[in-house]
């Protein structure tokens, strides 16, 4: 039955593509399209539930009824995912329906199917069976998405971006591919349940080489340092809603992969496998945040701070991992509870902070937040929303991020009382500078953006924002409260599911305390505030701001997001290298210039040294193997008949 | 039900005499400074006074500007529940509340920020830049000399690493408590905006940090705000004490326990503020750009700590 549900499911989105790519628009069809597929994420939704909540389990194959391997399953792993994609795919769809209202009507058809198609590609690789469908679904996701991109404008700055962004995802899909077909001689068929039964059967080394292979590939999805470069760029470029799904979720679908495949086939780990994953991950989000403090484009900070958050999801999964392979499973479910906790935590928040940046693009027709500011009274309902997105994902306690944040902290602490060697207690230090970097990072962005005054025209005369943008905003800003202030809702099943991985005796101890201190806390904070707030002289009276005795103030004279940030980029300059050039017009009057031009040009150290390197390699090599290609038909056949010859000879001798 | 009444005292005790603590701070620098001073219940007097005034607001201000005083003070006195004073437990405790307990302070500091920012000048961009540097710096020792103490009690919970220090010897001094006390004060001095890292009594443009951040603020928001800063202040003194020197503590539930133990926690805090006056009348504030270093120092410390730990432990 609940199968069969799957299956409509599926088919549903397939119908939409199609239908909204074929109908007319008229009214009746802008309001259907968005309808139908919120009421389809619903059932989606519906089934999640089921499977995440209940552990109902799915297995449906039809690899004997077709020519190739398609196979659907679905457990308490996949439950969880899928109620990600759902959940964050019903306000991305009321969102979108305002936000795809400006657009042409060929693109508007070309969104709203692909949008359907990019979820239905999300949803196959993670409800996949056969390795057939997780790669058909995995390839797909690159595809749609970088089609989604495009129809935005295909600038040559876009291109650059995209092709970097496909380049790196097709090299990360072959690793991942790479990974699976490693287990070829042990389970030909190639399902997970193959794979998993074969698991234990595979030599030492090859596990090795399939956990590299796998970290490196879902990795590079994932956006973990140094292979997180594409990751601002597409995310950055896309429709702020499509940059929703590709921040809060699709990423998360590369974690699904690496947990099914680490946790759940492979099993038993090394210890230093846990290591290698925490060193990266801890290094990705130091730097994740430090990256995103410098920016002052509202989409492409986001998109640094989710490198950062995917670093501090690794951190947690390389814990889990250690605590395993120490045989500590408790610890272990522990850790693994905080990684899939902090993983929903930042879908909910960064899915609101992308859809919130897509209103204000909407509203204002800018991301750059030194244009903005005062936003607040004009927006309210985005402004409130947006708040509640930053002081999440800053970790402020009652809301989710801290919670899971929390789950970390308390699962090095566990770390650091067990391991002999100090640097897991100095993790502590690394994830607490940056979550106090983020903390600075988001006041940067709500405050610049939001409050204060406006700094140009387009950000004093904005339009009011549609009602369903709100509405999707709150819907999301609300799960963030719920989670911070009542965990308990998400972290039992959530430490249940990690059970099913990690079999552990029981559940930790962490899950019911925190449960059971965050409503006390919401509850003594918010008994404070009203207490406040009834004794407090209610009458105010309103004021010019203080100009230290001038007629008034601007918004040009507030401090800028630069301005803001410059202490701190100052002192991790280490980090940044930027290049300053200051050119002086006439050059040989450097006391009375007519005219200062000054660039300060940030590129990444990565560009440089680690990728501007392989790059250059790759066009070498090319261009060596141009010589082959001489145009000449009978140098062709030449090698035809070379390559026939070498085949016989190996054939016969191997 | 007796131990219940105590927790609440306790954490009445840290909001309440927060005040005083500020009034006789001051008294003490003036006597260093060879002046009369004002009286010790001074601050008081300027809570009332504030309270009962009118609040003047910016005109460009959104509704953040009235609540994050509001919001900040509830955490920082919902913070003061999680710590020991009078016995080793607490109104809330939890294992693992060491991280609740800084992260509720970061409440005040966001919300802070963002109202510094909703004024629309430069001082209040500038106070809450400048905040966020020092605060992005003082995090990680915070939580590293946390961290090393936890390691040693093997216990996450403020209440439980008092509980286990004052079964240690006294005079059984460890090296990781001395470098993690020398992070601790750096940290403390940063986190409270006293010199040298911000000047409380400063209102000139190019060093303040705290003072321009609230430079907007007025009436009731600033008595509110005036009175989070003080209490904030105890709680890292309470922290010091209750994480270094919890002896004296009563550890029964007796009239006479508890007042010897309110005693001897006056005796410590005493200590601490005639340590912070003769150290802010005699040095210097430091340029803003050094306080970065002066935190690595603190940071340094931390990571000192942290390691000596694993050396000590078996």
């Amino acid at each position: 039955m609940i199968g069969l549900l799957l299956i409509l499911f599926l088919s549903s989105l397939l119908f939409l593509a199609v239908f909204a790519g074929l109908a007319g628009q008229g009214r009746w069809t802008r309001a259907f399209v968005p309808g139908f597929l919120i009421c389809s994420l619903l059932l989606g939704l519906g089934i999640a539930g089921s499977c995440f909540l209940n552990g109902r389990t799915i297995n449906l194959d039809y690899s004997g009824h077709l020519p190739f391997a398609l196979g659907l399953s679905m457990d308490r792993l996949s439950g969880f995912f899928l109620l990600l994609i759902c959940g964050l795919g019903i306000p991305v769809a009321l969102f979108s329906a305002s936000y795809a209202e400006h657009y042409t009507r060929a693109n508007w058809k070309w969104y709203w199917s692909l949008v359907a198609l990019f979820i239905l590609s999300m949803v196959l690789v993670v409800v996949a069976s056969t390795i057939f469908a997780f790669m058909v679904g995995w390839e797909l996701m690159t595809l749609l998405s970088a089609g989604l991109i495009l129809i935005e404008g295909d600038g040559e700055d876009r291109r650059r971006s995209l092709f970097l962004y496909l380049v790196m995802m097709h090299a990360g899909a072959a690793a991942v591919f790479a990974s699976f077909l490693l287990f070829v001689p042990y389970a030909p068929a190639l399902t997970l349940a193959a794979m998993r039964a074969a698991a234990g059967s595979l030599p030492a080394h090859l596990r090795v080489v399939i956990f590299l292979l796998s970290f490196a590939g879902f990795g590079m999805k994932a956006g973990l340092v140094p292979l997180h470069f594409w990751l601002p760029k597409a995310h950055g470029i896309a429709p702020s809603p499509v940059s929703a799904l590709m921040s809060a979720v699709m990423l998360k679908i590369a974690i699904y992969g690496f947990i099914r495949l680490t946790f759940d086939i492979l099993g038993t780990p090394q210890i230093w496998w846990g290591y290698l994953i925490v060193v990266v991950g801890i290094v990705t989000a130091v730097l994740g945040i430090l990256y995103a403090l410098a920016e002052h484009t509202l989409k492409r900070l986001l998109a640094y701070s989710s490198v950062e958050n995917i670093g501090l999801i690794f951190v947690a999964l390389g814990l889990a991992l250690i605590f395993e392979a120490r045989g500590l499973p408790i610890l272990a479910a522990l850790s693994l509870t905080a990684a899939l906790f902090h993983t929903l935590n930042h879908a909910l928040f960064k899915g609101l902070l992308f859809l919130g940046a897509g209103a204000v693009k909407h509203t204002t027709g800018t991301l750059d937040i030194e244009e903005l500011g005062g936003l607040l009274p004009r927006l309210p309902g985005i402004g409130i929303s947006f708040l509640i997105g930053c002081a999440a994902i800053a970790g402020l306690p009652l809301l989710n991020g801290f919670v899971s944040e929390w789950l970390i902290f308390k699962s090095l602490l566990h770390g650091s009382v067990l391991e002999p060697d100090p640097a897991v207690p100095l993790l502590i230090g690394a994830v607490a500078l940056t979550s106090a970097l983020a903390c600075a990072c988001f006041v940067k962005l709500y405050g610049i953006t939001f409050l204060g005054r406006p700094r140009s025209d387009a950000a004093k005369y904005v339009v009011a924002a549609p009602e369903n943008m709100n509405l999707a905003l709150v819907m999301i800003a609300a799960a963030c409260i719920l989670f911070g202030v009542h965990p308990g809702v998400a972290l039992h099943p959530l430490s249940v599911l990690a059970g099913t991985m990690i079999p552990n005796p029981t559940s930790p101890p962490e899950i019911a305390s925190i449960s059971r201190m965050m409503p006390l806390v919401a509850a003594a904070i918010a008994l404070l505030v009203i207490v406040v707030l009834l004794l407090r002289k209610p009458a105010s009276r309103s004021v010019n701001t203080w100009a230290c005795g001038l007629p008034g103030l601007t918004g040009r004279m507030q401090y800028t997001a630069t301005s803001f940030s410059k202490p701190l980029r100052s002192v991790f300059a280490a980090v940044y290298r930027p290049e300053r050039k200051m050119d002086l017009e006439p050059p040989d009057e450097p006391y009375f210039p007519v005219n200062i031009s000054y660039r300060s040009v940030r590129t990444t150290s990565f560009e440089k040294t680690l990728y501007r390197p392989i790059v250059d390699g790759v066009v070498a090599v090319a261009r060596q193997l141009r010589r082959l290609h001489t145009g000449n038909i009978q140098t062709y056949l030449l090698y035809i008949f070379l390559v026939i010859l070498s085949l016989l000879v190996v054939l016969r001798f191997a | 039900m007796m131990g219940f009444v105590i927790n609440i005292v306790q954490m009445l005790l840290l909001v309440l005499a927060a005040p005083l603590l500020r009034g006789i701070i001051s008294k003490l620098k003036a006597w260093i400074q060879k002046r009369q001073g004002a009286s010790v219940w001074r601050p008081y007097a300027n809570l009332w006074k504030l309270f009962h005034k009118e609040e003047l607001v910016p005109n460009t201000a959104t509704l953040i500007f009235r609540s994050a005083p509001v919001v900040a003070f509830a955490a920082t006195v919902v913070a003061a529940a999680f710590l020991p004073v009078l016995h080793p437990a607490a109104f809330l405790t939890l294992d693992g509340d060491i991280f609740l307990f800084v992260y509720l302070l970061a409440i005040g500091r966001f919300a802070m920020s963002l109202g510094a920012l909703d004024g629309g000048s430069s001082f209040g961009g500038m106070g809450s830049s400048r905040e966020a540097l020092v605060a992005a710096l003082a995090e990680a020792p915070l939580f590293l000399v946390l961290t090393a103490l936890a390691i040693l009690a093997r216990t996450g919970s403020l209440s439980e690493i008092a509980a286990w220090t004052i079964r240690q010897n006294f005079f059984d001094v460890s090296t990781v408590h001395l470098l993690a006390l020398a992070a601790l004060a750096i940290v403390a001095v940063a986190e409270t905006g006293r010199i040298p890292v911000d000047n409380p009594t400063t209102h000139l443009e190019l060093t303040m940090i705290h003072e321009a951040m609230v430079l907007e603020y007025s009436g009731p928001s600033l008595a509110l705000i005036e009175w989070s800063q003080a209490i904030k202040l105890n709680l890292l003194a309470t922290l010091m004490i209750g994480l270094f020197a919890p002896w004296g503590m009563s550890l029964t539930v007796t009239p006479l326990g508890l007042a010897a133990a309110l005693g001897t926690y006056a005796l410590k805090l005493a200590c601490l503020v005639i340590g912070l006056a003769v150290v802010e009348s005699s040095v210097a504030k430091l340029r803003m750009y050094a306080v970065p270093d002066f935190l690595r120092v603190a940071s340094a410390l931390a990571i000192l700590a942290v390691i000596f730990t694993a050396i000590t432990k078996r």
